[in-house]
Order: structure tokens, then C-alpha cells, then sequence
């Protein structure tokens, strides 16, 4: 197996990368002076991926809405115990997460991490799914649901991608509906995990206080090779259009909350890469304290401390979000709106942008300093198809034409969607 | 890593981390004094100004202009409770020197910003500034307003104020929204004055190399102002009530919540902290492995400690149905601790979880900040290590008494509106 470093021509940070003789992608990075351990065991299967096919299969094998997360409750239980029950040998500290996109399994420890590294490689590795178990799991999971329903961040946030797409399960709620999830049965789980938990599909991150050698040892003695079987998810066809303008929800909340959200056109790989780093300085250069734009808006007590922006990008969708709270979110949507009109008009000032791409870069720096966020830098970049430092790459290299070539083609009116939920008390 | 601790005299403490490790450096300057209903929401916004304007930069624009030209510097105020005190806070973070690609002298002028925030402030004839005052009353407001938004913290904070009542601690850092509307310019700028003249500092300064300029400055700054400061105490045990208190209110949710808050009068800590990780600290807890593993009764339940306050919050994610029966095996699963039914599996698993979270202090600037903290509110500055040992030398015994010692102080609940008796 072959060892490739990969060092950041901005920074000097390096990692190692390894294409391990199981399929796996390995990328580890030893950070002298830390003393904990992050390791993230990732598959790029999330919610969206419910419709693929096998490079033998003739038809496409469609699922329920939340498998993907259905399935990552379940891997947490071996045949003979709880995967926990194992950690609590070694301290760890261990969790997993589903998203649109991937699901990881991690831990994070100062000790025993050679312990904790296996634990991870094997149970994930080894399904076990039983009528009873699955049975038991759709009524925590069915809680899970109903707690995330009184979240009114995660109502608001789901309501805009509803107004945004018509077909793309990125709109569906990750972990599915109380019926969706009651359609899932152990056979259905294991057709999912054969499918997307084969190595080839799947990422080993780990950073901090650990050694290369040792770690790929243990991966030579846990990993089980796979054969690459052309896993291959579609997605729908997504119309460029937005479904509706404006969603309002009541819940118990104080000032009401807001997500402006336009609908961009998305893109792959290395691209989507470029145009991700040129949305998130584009909308900084709405949204930054410093803009003209947020000082209106604050200065009309329109938006508060939590005004913020997202550029949210992922296999066949592409948004960038403005969220906050305001008590009127219209007006703010109407702000937006005419401040990006001016800026097409009158284009971007340098000063401003080069101050706004120094911010980002300064922000990229402090990620390189925390273990918990190298390792997750590193499995979101594997999982776009990118290197692990090509972001401070990207930006270093972006200039304001690109920005406001963003700005001019992407953020139109008619793509400009808004999401809101308000007090019922 | 090396660290000191420098008395710089009116009760000021000057902390330092030196760890090479880290690519940026942080300052944090705590002020510390009694958590009171009427002055939490003045001290709030009177700190919060700080970091809106400065002197200098005179408009949140310029200010906010000046830090996204310092590679993103970070420049924020704070406030939080810890038992019946209130801590306020100045922070800032930058990167080094050294990944400044223009060689900008990004320490200098955030020292520049940090002393101009804290000591020359955007105010005039006793009154900031207005529109930063403004921005930053308004923000707080809307914070109180959005408590309710996070439904978990929301039942914990209800639950403090009835575990609590009649003590500093029943009071949320923010203050009530009553309090907060009252605040003017000249009441929050008083506030602030007396922050500087009256209150128990600490500056906590991380970094990967020694900057003795950083100490100097604040020194200097504060000699220029005339001190009167007098200590708090951190620990203030809160006693049991007589009868369980029992409060619910009904909301527009989906899922109810269940928070009971227990007291202790025992003053053996680590006795204590240890068993409340084997009763609901860990994935592999009593409370876990029995209430939502076993008995699927919660989606969540959980057990932390407030050493300050000698109390121990137990809060769970319910149906209706299930709030009875899971209250009952919650109680149950104490009543096993003090019957002496745990492992030594048990105790070894909690004592490895928490060895393994003491041995990641260092690892970020804001963990050196806190744990230091911490312990000179503790009133003895120990390192991970001493603390760890002293969590190894708890006996199967003292847990036992630990757990004896816990009495049911109150319950509350939060309940679905259709589901609501």
C-alpha cells in the first residue's frame, strides 16, 4: 500500500493517505503536542440515498424515507452486547451521526485509542439485525422524531428545502416519518448495509495523539477486503424552479425565526468545491457585521446577534441560506433581495472582498487547530471528491469577478425561497 | 505546557498557558460577582456594549471591519452563571503571528482592541454609546424571548428556578425580560464601572509562545483604576425542601419533559460526581441502560451535578404516558446504587470515562481557559492528574454514602397541551 502525503502549500499541515488493499480510503494525521484521538468511520450513505443500484442489478432498489439513520441505530447492536458496553472498557467517547449524505460512526478519547479503533473497525463491520430489535428500535427512533419536531431550527430549516425542491430527497427528514420508518424490517436493513457499508464506498478518518504505523496495522488486521461492486445512487429529476416562495409554521418560540434560502444550480467534485468557497465569501459579503447590508438591517432592528449564513451543497442540490430571527422576516427577505439587485448593478468592492476571503482564510487556520475538526475536515472532503487542504487552496486562488459572477447568475429572485416559524405564545 | 499564575494585586489573578501546539492565541477576562435579579440583565448588557463599539472603532461596523482584517479575529462578550454567581466575560482569539502572509503584527493590535474594549470604551458623561447600547439591549431581549426555543435547556432553567428558589441561583444569567427592559445607557454603564472597580478578576491568557507585554498591559490598565473588590463565595449547598416540590406546565410540544432535581448534603465531591456517572453520565450508565435502553421509557435521560449548589439534575425526554413509570425506575435505579447493587465493572467504566475526558484537557485553548478556571473556583489549583487520582481513591463505600445522601428536592414537567391533564 502506498503512502501518499498530502501537505498544505498555504499552511504546511500535512496528513497521510492510504488506499488500503480492503477498498477502504485512509487518511490519518499525527498531531504532535495533542493528546486526545478523533476517528470517524464513514460511509457516503445518508438520507438521500434511497433509490441505487449494484453495477449486476438491472432495476433500481428504492427504500424508505430514514434507513440510512435507522440503520445506524441498529449497527450499534452486536449479537452479544451494545457497542457502548465495549467502549466503556477503553473510556472512549463514542457516537455516531446520519446526514443528508454520509453516516459516520467516532469516537474521541486520550487513552486506548488502539482499543478504541478496533471496537470501531469490527462493529461496523458486523451487522446484526433481528425482528425484535428492529421492532424495539421504531419506537426510540419514532421519540427521536417527535423531539426534533419541537426543535423550531430543524422545522424551519426542513420547511425551506420544501419550498426549495420538488423531487430531491434532500427534503426529506433524515431520520423519515413515524409511518416511513415502520416499513423497515431486517431484510431491508441488510439489502442497505450490503450495499453501502462495502469498503470501497466508505472512509477512515483519524487525527491527534496516534501513530500511522500503528493504525494501519490494526486496519490490516480488521479491515475485511470488499469488491468494488459499481454502487451507483440516482437521484430524481429536480427542476431548476423553487416548489413555493414562503412557508410559515407556528410553534412555541420567541421572535420568530427565518431561513431565506435561493436555489442554485448543483455541481460535483472539484467544482462544487470552487463554487462552495465562492457562495460562502459571496454571502459574506452580505452578511458580514462590517456590510452595509447587515448594518441596515440592524440598525431597523430587522435581525439580531443569531443573523447568519450557510452554504449548504451536497449530490444534486446546492443552497446558500440566510437564517435568523427577526419579526419581519419579509422585510429582511425584501433587504436581501435589494441589496443583491445593487450589487449586480454596481458590482463588489475589492477592499471589502479581500478583507472578507482574510476573515475565511484566518477561520480555515483555526480549523487546523482542533483534532475533532482535522478529522471531520478530512471525511467531508474525501466524501466530495476533493483533498483534504483544496478549500485554503480554493480560496487562496479566488478572485471578486468569480464572486460576483456567482452573485449574477445564481442568486435570482426567482429563486428565492423563504421559510418561517412563528410564536404561538 | 507551562502555567502561571500571577497576583496582580485588588484581586486580580492573571493566568498563562504556554503550549506550542496551538496556531492561535486566546484571552479571556472574567469578572465575578453575585448573580442578582435586577443587576444580571444591567451586567449583561454593560459587558455586552464592550465588544458592540469601542473607543476606537466607534460603530459595530468599524469595529467588525477591523477583526475580519485581523484574519477573523474573534472579539465577544459573555455571560454565565455558576451556582449563585454570575461570570462576565471579555474574549478574544486570533492567529499567530506567524500565519499572517501580509506579517501583520495581528498580537499587537488585538492586545491594541482588547485593552481599548475593556478600559476605553464608546461611552461619554456615563453613558455608551447609543446605538451600540441599542443593538446590544435588543439582543439580549430577544435571547430571553428565545429560551423557550430550545425546549431541553428550557425545562432544565424552569427546573432551577423551583430547585433554587429564594437563592441567587433560581435567576437565569440574563436576567428576566422585565429586568432587561429597564436597563438604560446610564444603568448599564454604572454596571460596567462597577464590574471594573468591585468585581473578583481573573484573565486567563493561552498561547503558543510568552508574550510578557500581554500581563504588563493589563496591569497597567487596571492600576489606573481605584478597587474596592471583595470575594464571593462559589460554594453554596442548597438544601432540600421539606416536600417534593411538583410544578408542570403545558406547552405546544410533542414530547414531554420530565426534570428532577435532587440535593445533597454530603461534602465528599468526588464521591459524589462518581456516582452521579454511574447513575446517568455515560451510554452505559444505570439510567441509560435501564430507563431508555431496556424500558424504552425516555428518549433521553441524563444526570448532572452542580457542585456549587450540592445539587444533582436528573432530565429526561418522555411520553405522557410513560412519566409515572419512568419517574419510579429513575428512582429505582438510585435506590440500587444505595443498596450497594453496582459493579465494580460499573465503577471502573465510569472512572475510564472520566480519565479519558480529564487527559483531553489541553487539547483547545477554551479547555486550558476552563479547567484553570474551574479550579480556582475550586480554591486550589490541581492538575488533571491530581484530580483523577483523587476520583481513583473513592471506595465502593463512599458511593454508597453518596448516593444515601441525595434527597428528591422537586420534579418538573413540561406537557404536550392536548396530552395535559
Amino acid at each position: 500500500m502506498e503512502r501518499n502525503i498530502i501537505t498544505s502549500p498555504q499552511t504546511g499541515d500535512s496528513c497521510i493517505h492510504v488506499k488500503h488493499s480492503s477498498g477502504l480510503d485512509i487518511y490519518i494525521s499525527e498531531m504532535k503536542g495533542f493528546s486526545t484521538v478523533e476517528a470517524l468511520f464513514g460511509t457516503k450513505y445518508g438520507s438521500i440515498n434511497t433509490m441505487f443500484r449494484m453495477r449486476e442489478d438491472s432495476e433500481y432498489t428504492c427504500v424508505p424515507e430514514g434507513i440510512a439513520h435507522f440503520l445506524e441505530h441498529k449497527l450499534f447492536e452486536n449479537e452479544d452486547c451494545d457497542v457502548f458496553e465495549l467502549y466503556a472498557k477503553t473510556g472512549a467517547s463514542a457516537n455516531a451521526f446520519t446526514s443528508f449524505d454520509k453516516t459516520c460512526y467516532l469516537f474521541s478519547c486520550s487513552k486506548n485509542y488502539k482499543e478504541s479503533l478496533k471496537i470501531l473497525l469490527d462493529f461496523v463491520q458486523k451487522p446484526y439485525f433481528t425482528k425484535e430489535s428492529v421492532d424495539k428500535e421504531q419506537g426510540i427512533i419514532g421519540q427521536e422524531i417527535k423531539m426534533t419536531n419541537d426543535n423550531p431550527e430543524w422545522r424551519v430549516f426542513f420547511n425551506m428545502l420544501r419550498c426549495l425542491y420538488h423531487n430531491h430527497p434532500v427534503k426529506i427528514d433524515i431520520a423519515g416519518t413515524v409511518e416511513s420508518i415502520a416499513e423497515i424490517d431486517a431484510d431491508l436493513l441488510y439489502k442497505c448495509y450490503n450495499t453501502f457499508y462495502n469498503l470501497n464506498n466508505m472512509v477512515l478518518a483519524i487525527a491527534g495523539n496516534i501513530s500511522a504505523d500503528e493504525v494501519l496495522a490494526i486496519c490490516d488486521e480488521c479491515l475485511k477486503p470488499c469488491e468494488d461492486k459499481g454502487l451507483e445512487s440516482v437521484f430524481p429529476d429536480e427542476p431548476a424552479e423553487i416548489v413555493t416562495a414562503e412557508c410559515r409554521e407556528t410553534q412555541p418560540v420567541g421572535t420568530p425565526i427565518f431561513n431565506i434560502a435561493y436555489k442554485c444550480v448543483p455541481c460535483s467534485g472539484q467544482e462544487r468545491l470552487k463554487k462552495g468557497v465562492c457562495a460562502m465569501v459571496a454571502v459574506e459579503m452580505f452578511s458580514d457585521v462590517s456590510t452595509d447590508l447587515y448594518q441596515r438591517l440592524l440598525k431597523q432592528q430587522l435581525i439580531n446577534s443569531s443573523f447568519g449564513t450557510e452554504v449548504f451543497t451536497g449530490d444534486g442540490y446546492f443552497t446558500v441560506i440566510f437564517s435568523g430571527e427577526s419579526s419581519s422576516p419579509e422585510k429582511v427577505r425584501d433587504e436581501i433581495k435589494a441589496e443583491v439587485a445593487r450589487v449586480c448593478e454596481s458590482g463588489l468592492s475589492e477592499k471589502d472582498f479581500q478583507r472578507i476571503k482574510k476573515s475565511a482564510y484566518g477561520n480555515l487556520i483555526r480549523e487546523l487547530n482542533n483534532v475533532e475538526a482535522v478529522a471531520n475536515l478530512f471525511i467531508n472532503a474525501h466524501m466530495d471528491g476533493v483533498g483534504p487542504f483544496d478549500t485554503i487552496d480554493a480560496l487562496s486562488k479566488l478572485t471578486s469577478e468569480e464572486c460576483l459572477e456567482f452573485i449574477k447568475n445564481e442568486l435570482t429572485d426567482d429563486k428565492l425561497v423563504m421559510s418561517v416559524v412563528e410564536g404561538t405564545v | 505546557m507551562k502555567y502561571n499564575r500571577t497576583e496582580l494585586g485588588g484581586n486580580i489573578g492573571f493566568s498563562t498557558v504556554i503550549d506550542s501546539k496551538f496556531k492561535t492565541n486566546s484571552i479571556s477576562i472574567r469578572f465575578i460577582t453575585e448573580l442578582a435579579k435586577g443587576t444580571a440583565a444591567d451586567n449583561t448588557i454593560g459587558m455586552g456594549v464592550l465588544t458592540t463599539s469601542t473607543g476606537t472603532y466607534k460603530t459595530l461596523a468599524a469595529l467588525s471591519e477591523k477583526l475580519s482584517e485581523l484574519y477573523g479575529a474573534s472579539l465577544s462578550s459573555s455571560a454565565t452563571k455558576r451556582g449563585d454567581i454570575q461570570i462576565l466575560g471579555v474574549n478574544a482569539s486570533w492567529i499567530s503571528n506567524k500565519y499572517a502572509f501580509d506579517g501583520e503584527d495581528v498580537t499587537g493590535e488585538m492586545l491594541d482592541m482588547v485593552c481599548g474594549a475593556l478600559f476605553a470604551p464608546n461611552a461619554e458623561n456615563g453613558e455608551f454609546d447609543k446605538d451600540s447600547f441599542d443593538i446590544t439591549k435588543k439582543d439580549l431581549l430577544d435571547k430571553i424571548e428565545s429560551e423557550i426555543n430550545n425546549k431541553r435547556g428550557y425545562a432544565l432553567a424552569k427546573a432551577a428556578e423551583i430547585a433554587f428558589r429564594g437563592e441567587p441561583a433560581e435567576n437565569s444569567c440574563y436576567d428576566t425580560k422585565e429586568s432587561a427592559e429597564k436597563v438604560t445607557s446610564a444603568s448599564a454603564y454604572k454596571a460596567y464601572r462597577n464590574l471594573l472597580e468591585t468585581a473578583r478578576v481573573e484573565v486567563f491568557y493561552v498561547a503558543p509562545e510568552e508574550n510578557n507585554a500581554v500581563m504588563e498591559r493589563i496591569k497597567d490598565a487596571f492600576s489606573k483604576i481605584s478597587r474596592t473588590s471583595k470575594d464571593y463565595s462559589f460554594e453554596n449547598p442548597s438544601k432540600a425542601k421539606d416536600e417534593v416540590e411538583r410544578a408542570s406546565e403545558e406547552l405546544d410540544v410533542n414530547q414531554c419533559k420530565m426534570v428532577m432535581a435532587f440535593k445533597t448534603d454530603s461534602t465528599d465531591l468526588y464521591a459524589v460526581k462518581l456516582m452521579s456517572i454511574i447513575y446517568g453520565g455515560t451510554p452505559v450508565s444505570k439510567l441509560f441502560t435501564n430507563v431508555r435502553e431496556k424500558l424504552s421509557l425516555c428518549y433521553y435521560c441524563a444526570c448532572r451535578t452542580i457542585a456549587s449548589k450540592s445539587a444533582m439534575f436528573v432530565d429526561s425526554g418522555v411520553e405522557k404516558a410513560n412519566i409515572e413509570k419512568a419517574e419510579n425506575e429513575i428512582l429505582f435505579q438510585l435506590d440500587e446504587i444505595r443498596n450497594g447493587n453496582f459493579t465494580d465493572e460499573e465503577v471502573e467504566s465510569a472512572l475510564l470515562s472520566i480519565d479519558n475526558s480529564l487527559s483531553g484537557v489541553g487539547d483547545t485553548t477554551g479547555s486550558y481557559i476552563s479547567w484553570y478556571f474551574e479550579r480556582l473556583c475550586d480554591g486550589e489549583v490541581i492538575t488533571p492528574q491530581q484530580q483523577y487520582e483523587r476520583f481513583l481513591a473513592v471506595t465502593r463505600e463512599r458511593i454508597i454514602e453518596a448516593a444515601k445522601s441525595v434527597k428528591l428536592d422537586s420534579v418538573y414537567l413540561m406537557l404536550n397541551k392536548e396530552e395535559a391533564k
